[in-house]
């Protein structure tokens, strides 16, 4: 499986040596946009699937690669499915399906008596394959009910009496075949440091780290720094030599003659990387393999430089080249790999040399190699650490490393017994065998059991464990949709539709407004409503693109002043601009002017712990204050859109058009409605809700905000398609193509705050009088939704009032946002699981926990599967990518995600480490993924089987995410409600499942004093 | 109850005394293993934050009582230890002087354990936090309301131990732990000074009560400046001024909370409130304040040119607030105590705010700061030196970390290749004659042991066993006919007689 990847990545990167030196690594440095990570500057923190260059791989063999070139866990480890399985989040037959789901072969043929490959491998997965060390395992079986065990003290005994396997004779020669197997790492998984670290327990590369990040994050910098490197604009390379040549550190590091080295060095980083790294790796093969290992080292430092590198327009203007970071890089490598040689070896030695030096010290070998061995003894581990520890230090006599090598190669054969021992009282624990059955079983029965139980990879069984999980919720789903087929009710004359993005949060927020208001009809769709757009408000000094992020758009939308506040809109510039001058003077002088600083500080001092005090013991009132007095003082100026072009222009995202015709309004608004499938039957008003998400201290702010408009807000999306469609030319336009908006029906626009559950409206001061009744109506029941999903999101939420009332919740909801200790702002999509692409009323009346996509579609009218087409090719990479990059970070948060935000430390405003040198932190923090429960997306698509193959056929990006089972497809029958589960190898499965639900008035009794994940329900008020 | 008002300073050993009767409570319960899951994080924090509230609201009591009817002064409350020569007490100072900055920092203490319930909701090491943060608490009210020096020691060094505690809050990150340790290996060096400085206070004036220590003029001034200049080495320690500055920019590791109240407000400060506590001392000596003015402005330089350079947000802010600080102590060398103490207050107030909102830093600032004027912009030398902080933190690590390290390395090698080998281990015993198997031993002393055993053994084996024939034998025989003789001589009266006579002059 990995060999298969790394051929496939061999063919890219060095099947071509007769290339020029400088294309080939052009070569090389693409690839490496494919396992570096790919995040942008935080500030545009946008969700990807944290694996995306290998999502050309099946999802398996993906991870296995991922696991292999980066050494992080790709999936849960086993014993937090096992407490899963203890609380029957994953049932035993889950489990027994998975293995089926997984295509174990010969499931049910017995293989030793009458137990099953089947019974044997449950028995394996449930009881775990990791042996403790063996003082663990001796205080177990002392301790606990295992004493009490027969089998264990069995299998123990029979260990004790089967002879020695002679390993311990022979150590040496198998010492010497570990050795060179190590040295064979080095450039395929391995650098020289990794070998070094592994023999000598110090590693470089925090060295390395501490020597290279003050330059990078200088050369990087977007805006902390007052003073840059001189020489920055000659590239990094050139900025860092005229540093680093007159650095005095090297000296005190007792690296003498690396400065004359880099004063030396040629001017031009190709030179001089060509010139190191065949020092480091004399095969050209292997330079690419190489420089891949080097790089994803520091993968935060190196990833941000590649984005930079990739992305000129997004930077400062300071040229920033991979081919310098790489040049520097392995130039450090040298130098310090050189220098930990010369100490590990007592006297200077070539890397080419160390291969041989241990060869012929097999004994010193083992005793470093026994540091890093499981299950020892840990007196005999303390005297190995002793002894290398001394070795630091001084010469270590060749007798005593022979001495204490002999005393460990017994214990490390005596180890892996042991823990086969552990392993088979387990097992025969699990499967119900007593001693006396097993004193009936033979040698090869006994061998055959290891074999089988033995059988799957440690990768094998973390997927065999993510299937049985995944399945467990996918049940529950499908049972509530069955459940909830027969309720299906066409709506009669709704009072309102309301149309809010796709995202799992507002599945919360349409379940109770739905509740609350049975005539409101609500749709979901990506949050930028089918308009892809540069937007810049009233106070934005620039443009933002607020669409998903794989789209370039080429209109740029204005928040104009209405008309006849230009004046005020002139006082009001002024008077904010003022503001912000004195907040920069502020928080900018008082850490940069000598003079200045001082006396800003003294006044900013009072206000300063007066906010303080009022923010930590009223953060909601704080809040709202401030709000209101910035409000005042700069003043409100009415807005109006800029949204019509007279002529079309040739546009492009650089030079985008101001505002968009009639006809691209028409064809926007008619292709929207079209694809969420209202085309008839308008009720009196249509409100478009987007949303957003406000909190205070909070570097990934972006990472809750709307996955449709690049991490931006989608209120002006919303407010712009509105606009549009109550414009007389557009609804003229759109009824001639035969979709009639009747003049009683009127569009109005709001964002929604998730994190305060907040309302803002727009332009409602422009609605007709005649409407103004019903939008009122509107008004109070959004709100009162709102809250009521405030007290729903409570429940997840620690510090939130246990069982709060819809007010109390909106009242903490506002503190919460407005607190700047709040780690946990709102928790994002957290609980994403599922995507529904169909009719509100497959869904409407269910429960959803907040953990499902809801994507409106309808599938009457679209038998071609021409609009879920488009839909799934937009919707499916965003929910793909929201809910990878959440796995991702929740099964490794340390190598995937970005740790705990709480010693986080802003970077260049590019990134966040960890005090004040640490790699650059991508992915996830920690706080954001803590209640997630890693799966992959299941969508269900309201269609046929034969319509969904049709389009997978034809569209490749979606070959790659349902073949590949990036996401899990399930289609629900639009007319006959049956479903079927999508498997690449077995094709469509039907469902067939128990139908039965929990039927409860309001979500509120189902929710009520719960704060773990819930099972779906039946809301009986849901429906109308 | 206006004799209780008037009793209430008597209570300000509470304001310590708080927090650490809550580092008890909340010890105990990690130890008793009760304080695990969501659960108990709320009760560990209330209590942090009720000790910090309640020494808050004793110094504001206070606080109003002095406005009233001036400040209570230095109070005495009970005697510690002491011989004739000198006394150590109980003792607090409630001047304008203590009284602010208690009082400030009473404030920033309990916002910031607010700030801190929230923060590190769910942390593997919330508990361990707060017990380090009212550690730290009750640590810095000691320095700055104790009544003299002793006590306030014992405070500094109990924010020396909580800081180390915090900066190595992520212990499983390398750098975290060498950060903590260098910190506080450096920080032992102001430690010296300060001790040095009791010392002689101890003995050239009887006491370490401040009111004593501010009488200085009845000592010489050469032995004054030795004293003033133990003290100011702590308080250029403490405040990281130079030569000592370069731990505070490694002091960056802990949870921001931490970094806010420890480096960026409150504990950076100490030095000069320090230097403040002793300006009657100071202003005997001239020379020293000038010295105070000369470090001062070097740091100011060191400080700002590092600030300029900065890339990451604490640490453009530790820089900042050092720079700060410098002045402080430039202010104080030139005799401006009131200016710097205002100073002091301000800043601290500033900082404070701006720490915790450093993770807004994308929010609230717009443009990159103006560049330094050209002659500094174009200069490579001094961008280098100052990106590579004046090398100060890697001297400091061969000056003193590395010292340290191998003089520890080297104890231990004593201890394993004399030590241990003296003592000697139980089971690890060897024979120490080859002809007696049974008879092991280790150590010295055990061989000791076993050569008096030996000893013995050979005059029991000479006396006893040996029995007949022997030396002893000949030497008991000879010894027992002499006796017979003397015997037979005192059976006759006239020596009967003389040993009466003899018995009589001894006893009169």
């Amino acid at each position: 499986m990995l060999a298969g990847w790394l051929d496939c990545s061999g063919d890219d990167v060095s099947a071509e040596p007769e290339l020029p030196i400088r294309e080939r690594l052009a070569h090389w440095i693409e690839h490496l946009t494919h396992v570096l990570p790919a995040q942008a500057p935080i500030r545009d923190f946008v969700h990807h699937n944290t694996l995306h260059g290998f999502q050309h791989l099946p999802f398996t063999e993906a991870l296995a690669a991922a696991q292999a070139l980066t050494g992080a866990t790709t999936y849960w480890p086993e014993s937090r499915f096992r407490e899963c399985l203890a609380s029957v989040r994953i049932s035993p037959d889950d489990l027994s399906a998975a293995l089926d789901d997984f295509g174990v072969g010969d499931l049910d043929q017995p293989v030793v008596r009458n137990l099953t490959r089947r019974d044997i491998l449950l028995a394996s997965l449930t009881f775990g394959c990791e042996a403790p060390n063996a003082s663990r395992q001796a205080w177990l079986l002392d301790e606990t009910s295992l004493a009490d065990d027969p089998r264990f003290a069995y299998f123990y005994r029979s260990v004790g009496l089967a002879p020695s396997k002679g390993a311990s004779e022979n150590w040496q020669v198998q010492a010497l075949a570990r050795w060179d197997a190590l040295c064979g790492r080095v450039g395929r998984t391995w650098t020289w440091r990794a070998l070094l670290e592994y023999l000598s327990g110090e590693d470089v590369l925090e060295w390395t780290r501490s020597i290279l990040q003050r330059h990078l994050a200088a050369h990087l910098d977007l805006g902390v720094a007052a003073w840059r490197n001189p020489a920055q604009g000659q590239g990094f390379f050139a900025a860092w030599r005229a540093s680093a040549g007159l650095d005095l550190a090297w000296e005190m590091d007792e690296l003498p003659n690396a400065r004359d080295e880099i004063l030396h060095l040629p001017d031009s980083p190709l030179d001089v990387l060509l010139e190191e790294l065949p020092r480091l790796v004399p095969d050209h093969s292997q330079w690419y393999g190489y420089l891949e290992r080097l790089s994803l080292e520091l993968p935060g430092w190196s990833g941000m430089f590649l984005w930079r590198d990739r992305n000129p327009g997004r930077g400062d203007g300071t040229p920033v080249a991979m081919l310098d970071y790489l040049t520097v890089r392995v130039l450090l490598e040298r130098l310090l790999t050189d220098d930990l040689l010369r100490r590990l070896a007592g006297s200077p030695l070539s890397l080419a040399e160390l291969h041989a030096y241990y060869a012929a010290r097999p004994e010193e070998f083992l005793v470093r190699a026994a540091l890093h061995e499981p299950g020892l003894p840990e007196d005999l581990l303390g005297r190995a650490a002793h002894l290398v520890q001394l070795a630091r230090e001084g010469h270590v006599d060749v007798a005593e490393w022979r001495h204490l090598a002999a005393a460990l190669a017994p214990a490390m054969a005596a180890a892996q017994d042991d823990g086969a021992a552990w392993q088979m009282a387990g097992l025969s624990r699990q499967l119900g065998l007593m001693p006396a059955d097993l004193e009936t079983l033979s040698g090869d029965d006994l061998t055959a059991l290891q074999t089988c139980a033995a059988s799957l990879s440690s990768l094998q069984r973390g997927h065999i464990w993510l299937l049985a999980y995944e399945r467990h919720y996918r049940e529950l789903l499908f049972s509530a949709l069955t459940a909830n087929h027969p309720r299906q009710a066409t709506p009669g004359a709704p009072s309102a539709q309301v149309v809010m993005c796709m995202d799992d949060r507002e599945e919360g927020t349409r379940r109770h407004l739905e509740e609350i208001a049975p005539d409101v009809v609500t749709y979901g769709a990506a949050g930028f409503f089918g308009v892809p757009m540069f937007w810049q408000g009233l106070d934005d000094a620039g443009k933002t693109a607020l669409c998903p992020v794989v789209v370039q758009p080429t209109h740029l939308l204005r928040e104009l002043p209405a008309a006849g506040e230009e004046r005020s809109l002139a006082g009001h510039a002024a008077r904010r601009e003022k503001r912000l001058r004195w907040n920069e003077r502020l928080y900018q002088a008082t850490r940069r002017r000598a003079v200045a600083g001082p006396v800003l500080t003294a006044l900013g001092a009072v206000p300063a712990l007066a906010s303080l005090l009022a923010v930590t013991l009223v953060p909601g009132w704080f809040g709202e204050t401030a709000r209101r007095w910035r409000e005042q003082y700069e003043g409100r100026v009415s807005t109006r859109l800029g949204l019509t072009a007279e002529q079309p222009v040739a546009a492009t995202p650089e030079q985008p058009q101001l505002g968009l015709t009639d006809a691209e309004q028409i064809e926007r608004v008619e292709a929207f409605l079209r694809m969420i499938g209202l085309t008839a039957g308008f009720a009196p008003l249509v409100l478009m809700f987007g949303h957003g998400s406000g909190s205070q201290n909070n570097p990934h702010l972006s990472a809750y905000d709307c996955g449709a408009c690049s991490g931006k807000h989608g209120g002006p999306n919303a407010r712009v398609f509105a606009a549009m469609a109550n414009r007389p030319a557009v609804r003229a336009g759109l009824a001639a193509r035969g979709l009639s908006i009747p003049d009683s029906t009127w569009f109005v626009a709001a964002e929604h705050n998730t994190c305060d559950d907040g309302i803002e409206w727009y332009d409602l001061g422009s609605t007709p009088e005649r409407f103004q009744a019903a939008v009122d109506r509107l008004l109070g029941q959004m709100a009162e939704a709102c809250r009521a999903h405030a007290a729903e999101r409570c429940r997840r939420l620690a510090s939130a009032p246990f069982k709060p009332s819809p007010w109390k919740a909106r009242q903490h909801m506002i503190g919460r946002a407005n607190d700047i200790s709040q780690a946990r702002p709102e928790l994002g999509h957290a609980t994403n699981a599922a995507a529904f692409i169909g009719r509100r009323q497959m869904s409407r009346g269910l429960f959803l926990d907040r953990r499902v996509f809801l994507i409106s579609y309808d599938p009457v009218g679209d038998d071609e599967g021409r609009i879920v087409e488009g839909i799934l090719l937009a919707a499916g990479p965003v929910g793909a990518g929201i809910a990878l990059e959440y796995y991702f970070s929740t099964v490794d948060n340390e190598r995937f995600g970005c740790g705990s935000k709480i010693t986080h430390n802003i970077t260049g405003l590019f990134g966040v480490m960890e005090g004040a040198d640490s790699d650059l932190r991508t992915g996830l923090p920690w706080q954001m993924v803590e209640i997630h429960e890693p799966m992959r997306l299941l969508v269900v698509v309201e269609q046929t089987p034969e319509v969904l193959t049709a389009i997978v056929g034809r569209q490749p990006p979606l070959q790659e995410l349902i073949n590949n089972e990036w996401i899990i497809v399930g289609a629900k029958h639009p007319i006959t409600g049956a479903i079927d589960l999508y498997c690449p190898r077995r094709g469509w499965l039907p469902w067939s499942g128990q139908a039965v639900l929990p039927q409860v008035a309001r979500s509120a009794d189902w929710f009520a004093g719960e704060s773990q994940p819930l099972a779906p329900a039946i809301i009986l008020g849901g429906v109308r | 109850m206006s004799a209780l008002l008037n009793h209430l300073p008597n209570w300000v050993w509470l304001v310590p005394a708080l927090p650490l009767l809550v580092v008890v409570i909340n010890g105990a319960r990690v130890l008793l293993g009760l304080a695990s899951g969501d659960a108990a994080e709320p009760l560990t924090a209330r209590l942090s934050s009720l000790a910090a509230f309640g020494g808050l609201v004793l110094l504001l009591a206070i606080d109003g009582l002095a406005l009233l009817h001036g400040a209570p002064g230095h109070r005495r409350l009970g005697h510690w230890f002491g011989t004739g020569n000198w006394e150590a007490t109980f003792s607090f100072m409630l001047d304008p002087l203590s009284l602010t900055m208690g009082t400030l920092t009473a404030l920033i203490g309990w916002l910031v354990i607010r700030f801190s319930a929230n923060y590190l909701h769910r942390e593997a090491g919330f508990h361990r936090f707060f017990i380090a943060l009212s550690f730290f608490l009750a640590g810095i009210q000691l320095v700055l309301l104790a009544g003299n020096g002793l006590l306030a020691f014992v405070g500094w060094e109990m924010c020396g131990v909580s800081s180390f505690l915090l900066i190595g809050y992520a212990w499983h990150r390398p750098v975290a732990t060498g950060n903590a340790l260098f910190a506080f290996i450096t920080n032992r060096g102001g430690d010296a000074g300060f001790l040095l400085g009791l010392g002689l206070a101890a003995t050239w004036l009887g006491g370490f009560e401040w009111t004593a220590l501010s009488q200085a003029s009845k000592i010489s001034v050469v032995n004054d400046r030795l004293l003033v200049i133990g003290f100011v080495i702590a308080a250029l320690a403490k405040s990281a001024q130079l030569p000592f500055s370069a731990w505070i920019s490694r002091a960056l590791e802990g949870p921001t909370p931490s970094s806010a109240i420890f480096y960026g407000a409150v504990m950076i400060h100490a030095g000069v409130y320090l230097m403040l506590r002793l300006e009657p001392l100071l202003v005997q000596v001239p020379d020293v304040m000038f010295g105070l003015v000369v470090a001062g402005l070097l740091t100011a330089i060191y400080a700002w040119l590092c600030g300029l350079v900065q890339t990451d947000v604490k640490s453009a802010l530790i820089f900042a607030t050092l720079f700060q600080v410098s002045l402080m102590f430039v202010a104080i060398g030139l005799g401006w105590t009131t200016l710097a103490l205002v100073h002091l207050c301000l800043h601290a107030a500033w900082r404070i705010w701006q720490f915790l909102l450093a993770p807004s830093w994308l929010a609230i600032t717009r443009d990159r700061p103006p560049p330094p004027p050209a002659w500094l912009r174009h200069n490579q030398l001094l961008y280098t030196i100052a990106l590579q902080r004046f090398w100060l933190d890697k001297l400091s690590h061969t000056l003193l970390v590395e010292p340290t390290e191998s003089f520890s390395r080297d104890v231990r090698a004593l201890e394993e290749h004399f030590i241990d080998h003296a003592i000697g281990q139980p089971g690890q015993g060897k024979a120490v004659h080859a002809d007696r198997p049974l008879v092991v031993a280790d150590g010295l002393p055990g061989r000791v042991l076993a050569a008096v055993s030996d000893v013995l053994q050979h005059i029991e084996y000479r006396l006893l066993l040996r029995g007949k024939g022997g030396m002893a034998e000949k030497l008991m025989h000879r010894a027992g006919a002499y006796l017979r003789t003397l015997e037979h001589l005192l059976e006759q009266p006239r020596y009967l007689m003389m040993a009466v006579m003899a018995t009589f002059v001894v006893i009169l």
